[in-house]
This record gives structure tokens, C-alpha cells and sequence, in this order.
């Protein structure tokens, strides 16, 4: 059972004041272009924290930028016999304590889902690591799902039952408070004197809200039925056709994906003997994430491009670990060009599908 | 364009001519998408078979340079079906009986003939367009950067006007400007004949006003264009007395050693200067011949607005300080002016727009404390407290009387012959911007496309011996250029594609140095090659 007390809302801001003396704080943040994004906060008063509008970007930039540098290297030469050689001196990324506010169910699952991938594969990533390691994240329920939301379906969202450190759910005039990792327990115990514990009718309240939640989304999406054909049926190649034609080839909805991880690696040389070694996102659309170097490729653009991403999502990782990679947090429907979207590809596999029953 | 971007996708028939949209105007082709979603009906007119091409329900496949012959077939087809919109050509055109007279002149066979594209599919695509409410026209630089250019906008212009789609919310003649500013740099007079705001530098009364707020004597005379910089033709070089030679040049973000047609004549040209100053933001190949090289300052690294194509003209704002010793462009020139003893006394960005609003009526309201306030706005906007206009010519255009100007087929300046049997089209690739001076110092951009690929059709690589992925050299009358084939069927046979984006592989020493004579935009898309030293592989 998790512990649960109230943080009355006039007492967030001079908290997150305390938190920000030992912590680099991070939240969503409203800039004056309208746009709302996770951002390093320096002074709380100048700020405006936003829980209104969903961040357009998700943690991963925190823990997986879009360019890092893995090391630096250079020509060294032996003084005596003249001969050259490249050293490389790896870069670790700095580890400060981190409190990250503001967070969202998906973008919580998704910092979940990158764990598994960078810490728990065969290969440890220790950029990852050291970007992840001193992180606490205090996660906020969503009353009101947005517009493209659909954690429901993918069971995300729009509250946590679990994978937070402290969560918080607007009451009104107040937060109901959950601690769950020992982090957020730590932490909630060290600032003891903001909260109190939660009476029955704060219970009452906060059962009610996450109810209604449920019941506030826009969209209809058949995330399990989608899963379900993909593993049952041959694969979609026509409608995967038709998506692909339309793709713009923009690699957005990789890039804005909380769960996307793949990258690739380059030198960029900064004079004549040293340069860095970076990784940036990559996108499993471009053709030359998977053109050889011959030229020859064995995803036909034309019909394919998307295949990989969508299968990846909805098939293959409910193959490897029991569930999709897709969060639902439906930002790549916004920044999809081409209406080349998931949602349009769980429309158009479970569209004139009903369920079949199971026979023997 | 005429309408607004958005518009299109409440379009009933979305007609593109000489645009890869997909590729260069993805923002477009999305509306494009959407409209087709809503049942919109899309021609496209390209010598390429392009992936818009094949979404379309009729595809247009022209020899290259023949828009003017298919445009009037579909007009003399308008005509016979009596589609017109008498209404509209009565109350708002002007000149429609020479209009009428030369289309009666028009035999749909013969337009067939000229254009490659069967009579049937010329009436379907004549009756489709002048048949919906809601038509509109996109068209890019396969429309413009031919010898009769003008006389291809001109004709789209007709067909509008023929059917009446035009004045109206979701229908017009909408070209795609091919650069995020380009519409920005010609609506602040970077064209030889006019000021900021398209005002005519011949009028005496657009001088004085401009005058009085420079300080200075206005030349009476149009400029030079582009291309009669870049090209000073041999004997006027060597003569030295009929044009007067330029001396000395300073050329901004433009990197004309590799992006000018007939780049022979280009540096020609250039060893004849005796001064030639250049600022980009990185060392391009017009920079590496320069006298003095600028470094100036990226779009991040500067304040400033951008007008897009639908003329929205939005304020772009500064991210981080420039990086080195790069300056913004305002700063370089102003500094330049001070040198030369005039004094551009700006504190901002902001300033200078506030001296742009008083002497350009479009942009009359284009205060930047507006634009900060508002997802920009499109001129004309003729006052802080007016809005902007979503699209033009409601009412009436604006000469009063659209008119109309029949245009007659005009063949490329070079035809292919048995010397030079392919036609070379030049364009653009999805991942590369222009000569790549930015997008080639891009390490994703440059792994999707990192080799000057020369699109062969499949029949003609067989006759040749031609593999994907060999090597061969394309000789034109002015030079030769090594690319590597790429066997697909977006062009048809007997034709060439490629980019301009490599200077390993510099296309413009082939292209052509003709040009339309009244707008002197080369002919980029079209000159006669052959095939030479293919390599095995």
C-alpha cells in the first residue's frame, strides 16, 4: 500500500524553492512563444511552471540528447620514433542530482522503457547511466487528457500505479501526494513538514478524479486489438504500403518519440589532428538507417519505410517484453506531415476487424 | 501565392505543375494529402514521374518545356466544352476576344504532339479543373526556370481566369517560393526594378519619397539582374566599352560559383572583377575565390523576419549569440555603410522594420511588437491596427482588370539532336539544401544523400550498359560532369535528372546560359547531354 498525505497547492512553489537548494530542477515551463517545455529552472520566480498543457517534448532529451559526445580524440605522436596514433579520451556527461517536476504518466513509462533498453540490455550504457542515476521524478495524474492522448489504451496513463517516485493528483486547491520509489519517500520524509497525511474525503477525491480521467478521452483507440491481429495475422503489407508512400521522411515522430532510441555515430573533426566522437538520434525511416554500403537495401522505401517503426511499437516489443513501447502520449500525431500517424495505423488494422472468437 | 496556405486543403482540384512537392514543400504536400483525404482531385504536371505524380489521379507527363502547348490545349478544350466562366472573364478581365481568337488557332492533336500526353488525358484533366468550384494552381521553378517562364505563368494565370478560379477563398494561382525567404527578399526590392513593396523605381514619386528618407539621389535606371552580373558576355568583357563592366562585387548568402547556369561564363566573369567581397556563414566555393570574406551570423543566432510563400511575414528570433567572430547581416552591412561614409544608424532589428513599414505600404502594420504578438501576418496589412489579407485579389485585382496574355509554345533553347540525345532536368533532393554549404556540414543530412545521383530510366541504362550505382560522365556543349546512375522510372526515357546540391559534381557546367527574356530566369531545367566513359561496374 503506498503512503499517501496532501500538499496543500500554496505550498508547492516555496517546496520545490527547498528542493531547488539541493537539486537541479526541471519542469515544464511556459515560455513566452506559448510553448511548453521541460526546462532547467534558475529562478522559480521568474518562471511559470505550466500543469495546464502537455510538454511538447518528453524526458528523453534529458537522458538521451539529441547529440552527445562519447569522446574526444586526437593524433599523438611518439617524440622519438616519429610514429602517430589516435587516442580517444571518453567524455562522461555530469550526474548532478536531478528533480524532475511535472512529469507525465507516459513520459514516466517511457523513462521506464529507455531503462530497460540502455541499462538492462546486454550492453550497459554508461552515457545513459550517468544522465539517469541521480534522477527523482515527482509525477503529476492527468485530470484531462489532451487531444491525441491515449494512454488508456496502452495502459500508461493517465495516473501510475507504480515507477514514481512521489506522485501527485490535483484536488482542487490541493495534491494528493503518493509516494512509491524510496527516493521519494526519502524525500518526502526530509520536507515532512509541508505535508500532511491524507484524510479519507482526499482519498474519496482523488479516486473521483482519476475515475473521471478515464472517461475524458477524446479518441477510441483499439491498442489491443491492433496488438492482437499483428501477432495473429500476416503482416499488414498493404496498408503499411500505403502509410509509407505518404511519409514525408522527416524523421519527427522519431525524434519527438519518448521511447525511440536508436542512434548513430560520427566524427565531426574540430581542426587537423583532433576532432569528437558524437552519437544523434537516428530514425529507423531514413533509408540509410538500413542501406549497406554497396547501396543495396533491404527496406524498400516505398512501401516499407514505416513498417519497422510501427511493428517495433505494437508487435515486437509486446514479443520481447509483455508490452508496447508505444506510451500513447500522441505526440507524433501532432507532428506527423504526412497523417502517416500510430493512430491512423491502429485505424486502419483494427477498421472491419471484429475480434474473431478463439476456436480450438 | 494568392491564398493562403492552409486553404488547400478545402480545395475540390489541386492542379501542380513543375513541382517535386513531396520532396521540396512538404508542408504543401501534407495540405495536398489532406484535401485528398476529403475527396479532392489531384493533376499533376511534371516530366517526372515523382511520388506526388503517382498519387495523382491524372498525371500530366510533358516533354520538358512544353506547358505553354499543353496549357492551351486544355483551354481550347475549356472552350469547345464551353466551361468558361463567362461571368467572371466579363466583369474582371481584360483582352479575353485575343485570348479566344489564338485558342480557336489551337489543334488538340497537334498540342498532343508537342506535350507527349495523349489528347484524352489533356480534355479529362481541362474538364476536372474547370468543372470543380474549387480549383486551385501550385506551381514551382519547373514552371519558371525555362526561356518562356513568363509565358508559362502567364498561361496558368489564363486558366484561372478562363474558369474563374481565382478572387476567391480556396482557389487561386499559388507558386511555391522556393526558399524560406525568398518571397521576403523580392518584397524588399531585391529585384533590379523595383523598391521595397514592388515600387517601380522609374516613378519619380517613389523616388522622392524614398529619398527623403535615405538622404540620398536615387538612380532612375533598373538595376542588373542576377544573371547579366554573372554572365558579361566575352566581347563586351574584351571590348570594354558598350556594357560597363562590373568591377567589383559583394554577394550575401549566395553562392553564385556553384548555383549560376554555364558556370564557365560564371568565372569568366568573376577573373574579371578586381575586388570581390562575399559573407556566409561557412567558407563556400564562391567565398574560397573572394577578396574579403565576412563571417556572418546563422538564423540563430540573429533577430530578424522571414516571409513565407503565402506572404506571412514572420518574426524569427534570436537563440543563442553568434557564435566566434560571426556579425548578424544587418551589422556587416551597416558597419560597411559607416565605412563608406554613410552613416545606417540602427539600434535593432525592430528599427529598421519600423522605417521598412513607413515607406512599404504592403508591409504597413509588420511592427515587430505585432509580430511577437501574432503567428505573424500576411501583406498587405496596411496599418498596425489592420489585419492581414488571407488572400489576394478579392473584389478585383490588383491592376484593376486581370488580363489576359496568350502565350505561344516556345521550344527549349536547346533541343537534344543525335550529338547530345538526353535532356538533362535539374532539381533538388529532399535531404540537401541548395549548393549544401549548410546541409552538407550535416552529418544525418549528408549519410540519406551523399552522392550527386543522375536518375536514368531503365530502358535507356539497358541500351547503354548502365548499372545502378556506376559511374559515367554527361557532356553539354559548355562541359562535362561525373555522376553516379541511379536506374528508376520518375524520369521518362530519353530524359536525365539530377541536383545541383555537389560541387564534386557541379551540374551548372552544363546547364544553359538562355534565359526568359523578360523575367532572365535560366533555363535550369532543360539542355541537350549524351553519355560518355561509363565506368563498369
Amino acid at each position: 500500500m503506498l503512503d499517501s498525505f496532501v500538499l496543500d497547492k500554496d505550498h508547492l512553489l516555496p517546496l520545490l524553492r527547498k528542493l531547488g537548494k539541493d537539486y537541479r530542477l526541471i519542469a515544464p515551463v511556459r515560455n513566452r512563444h506559448g510553448d511548453t517545455l521541460f526546462t532547467e529552472i534558475h529562478d522559480l520566480d521568474k518562471v511559470e511552471i505550466d500543469l495546464e498543457h502537455q510538454p511538447q517534448s518528453s524526458l528523453k532529451p534529458f537522458f538521451f540528447p539529441q547529440v552527445e559526445v562519447l569522446s574526444l580524440y586526437g593524433l599523438d605522436r611518439d617524440a622519438v620514433s616519429g610514429a602517430t596514433w589516435y587516442s580517444f579520451y571518453p567524455q562522461l556527461p555530469e550526474n548532478r542530482p536531478t528533480v524532475y517536476f511535472g512529469v507525465r504518466s507516459c513520459d514516466m513509462m517511457a523513462v521506464m522503457y529507455t531503462d530497460m533498453i540502455f541499462l538492462q540490455s546486454s550492453e550497459y550504457d554508461v552515457y545513459y547511466a550517468r544522465h539517469r542515476e541521480n534522477a527523482i521524478f515527482i509525477t503529476i495524474g492527468c485530470n484531462r487528457p489532451f487531444a491525441n492522448c491515449f494512454c488508456n489504451a496502452t495502459r500508461s496513463g493517465p495516473f501510475l500505479e507504480h515507477g514514481f517516485d512521489i506522485q501527485l493528483t490535483d484536488i482542487g486547491d490541493r495534491f494528493f501526494v503518493e509516494t512509491g520509489r524510496a527516493r521519494g519517500v526519502r524525500l518526502r520524509k526530509q520536507w515532512s513538514y509541508f505535508f500532511r497525511d491524507a484524510a479519507e474525503e482526499d482519498k474519496r477525491a482523488q479516486f473521483q478524479a482519476a475515475l473521471e480521467a478515464r472517461g475524458l478521452f477524446s479518441r477510441l483507440v483499439h491498442v489491443d486489438l491492433v496488438t492482437r491481429i499483428l501477432a495473429r495475422q500476416k503482416e499488414p503489407t498493404e496498408i503499411l504500403a500505403e502509410l509509407s508512400a505518404r511519409c514525408q521522411d522527416c524523421g519527427g515522430c522519431a525524434y519527438i518519440c519518448p521511447t525511440c532510441t536508436c542512434f548513430t555515430i560520427h566524427d565531426q573533426a574540430l581542426d587537423e589532428d583532433r576532432g569528437e566522437r558524437l552519437r544523434t538520434w537516428d530514425a529507423c525511416t531514413f533509408s540509410g538507417f538500413t542501406r549497406m554500403a554497396g547501396g543495396h537495401n533491404p527496406v524498400d522505401p516505398e512501401r516499407q519505410r514505416i513498417r519497422k517503426r510501427f511493428l517495433h511499437k505494437l508487435l515486437h516489443d509486446v514479443e520481447h517484453h509483455g508490452r508496447t513501447s508505444c506510451m500513447g502520449c500522441g505526440r507524433c500525431v501532432d507532428i506527423c506531415f504526412g497523417g502517416v500517424d500510430i493512430l491512423r495505423f491502429i485505424e486502419m488494422v483494427s477498421e472491419n476487424e471484429t475480434e474473431p472468437e478463439e476456436t480450438p | 501565392m494568392t491564398n493562403s496556405i492552409n486553404e488547400i486543403e478545402q480545395a475540390q482540384v489541386i492542379l501542380v505543375s513543375g513541382s517535386n512537392t513531396t520532396r521540396t514543400h512538404p508542408q504543401v504536400a501534407r495540405r495536398f494529402f489532406t484535401a485528398m483525404d476529403r475527396g479532392a482531385k489531384l493533376i499533376v504536371i511534371d516530366p517526372r514521374r515523382t511520388r506526388l505524380a503517382r498519387h495523382a489521379h491524372i498525371h500530366l507527363r510533358i516533354r520538358p518545356g512544353t506547358d505553354i502547348a499543353l496549357l492551351n490545349g486544355m483551354m481550347r478544350s475549356i472552350i469547345d466544352e464551353n466551361l468558361i466562366d463567362d461571368l467572371f472573364i466579363q466583369m474582371r478581365t481584360e483582352n479575353y476576344t485575343t485570348m479566344r481568337d489564338m485558342l480557336f488557332g489551337i489543334d488538340l492533336a497537334q498540342a498532343a504532339a508537342i506535350t507527349g500526353v495523349p489528347e484524352k488525358m489533356i480534355r479529362r484533366a481541362a474538364r476536372i479543373y474547370a468543372q470543380a468550384q474549387r480549383s486551385v494552381i501550385c506551381y514551382c521553378l519547373g514552371v519558371t526556370q525555362h526561356i518562356a517562364g513568363t509565358g508559362n505563368v502567364q498561361s496558368y494565370a489564363n486558366l484561372a481566369m478562363l474558369t474563374g478560379h481565382v478572387e476567391q477563398e480556396f482557389t487561386g494561382v499559388d507558386p511555391l517560393r522556393g526558399q524560406n525567404n525568398v518571397q521576403g527578399a523580392c518584397d524588399m526590392g531585391a529585384l533590379p526594378g523595383v523598391l521595397p513593396g514592388y515600387q517601380s523605381v522609374a516613378d519619380p514619386g517613389v523616388r522622392e519619397k524614398f529619398a527623403r528618407v535615405w538622404g540620398v539621389e536615387l538612380p532612375v535606371t533598373a538595376g542588373m539582374t542576377l544573371l547579366d552580373m554573372t554572365h558579361v558576355p566575352d566581347s563586351a568583357a574584351s571590348l570594354q566599352t558598350a556594357t560597363p563592366a562590373i568591377r567589383a562585387m559583394y554577394i550575401t548568402g549566395e553562392n553564385p560559383l556553384l548555383s549560376e547556369p554555364a558556370l564557365n561564363s560564371v568565372r569568366r566573369t568573376f577573373h574579371q572583377f578586381d575586388f570581390l567581397a562575399v559573407s556566409d556563414i561557412f567558407l563556400s566555393e564562391t567565398a574560397q575565390v573572394a577578396d574579403v570574406v565576412f563571417p556572418a551570423a546563422s538564423f540563430a543566432e540573429k533577430s530578424g523576419t522571414i516571409t513565407s510563400s503565402e506572404r506571412r511575414v514572420q518574426l524569427m528570433r534570436k537563440a543563442i549569440d553568434p557564435v566566434g567572430d560571426s556579425r548578424p547581416d544587418d551589422w556587416i552591412v551597416r558597419e560597411l555603410a559607416r565605412r563608406m561614409g554613410y552613416a545606417m544608424d540602427y539600434d535593432s532589428p525592430a528599427e529598421i522594420m519600423e522605417e521598412i513599414c513607413l515607406v512599404t505600404p504592403i508591409y504597413a502594420g509588420m511592427y515587430h511588437d505585432r509580430l511577437d504578438r501574432e503567428w505573424g501576418v500576411q501583406w498587405p496589412c496596411g496599418g498596425r491596427d489592420q489585419e492581414g489579407t488571407q488572400y489576394l485579389h478579392k473584389y478585383s485585382f490588383t491592376r484593376g482588370r486581370g488580363r489576359f496574355e496568350p502565350a505561344r509554345h516556345v521550344e527549349p533553347a536547346e533541343p537534344v539532336d543525335s550529338d547530345y540525345p538526353f535532356a538533362l532536368i535539374t532539381g533538388r533532393l529532399y535531404f540537401q539544401y541548395h549548393t549544401g554549404t549548410m546541409s552538407r556540414r550535416t552529418p544525418i543530412l549528408e549519410r540519406e544523400s551523399d552522392q550527386p545521383l543522375l536518375e536514368v530510366h531503365p530502358e535507356d541504362g539497358r541500351r547503354l550498359g548502365l548499372r545502378q550505382g556506376c559511374r559515367v560522365t554527361v557532356v553539354s556543349r559548355r562541359g562535362r560532369c561525373r555522376f553516379v546512375v541511379e536506374l528508376t522510372d520518375r524520369v521518362a526515357p530519353g530524359n536525365l535528372f539530377t541536383s545541383f546540391h555537389f560541387a564534386e559534381a557541379p551540374v551548372n557546367e552544363l546547364t544553359v546560359e538562355a534565359s526568359d527574356p523578360v523575367a532572365r530566369c535560366p533555363e535550369y531545367k532543360v539542355c541537350a547531354v549524351r553519355l560518355e566513359e561509363v565506368e563498369t561496374c
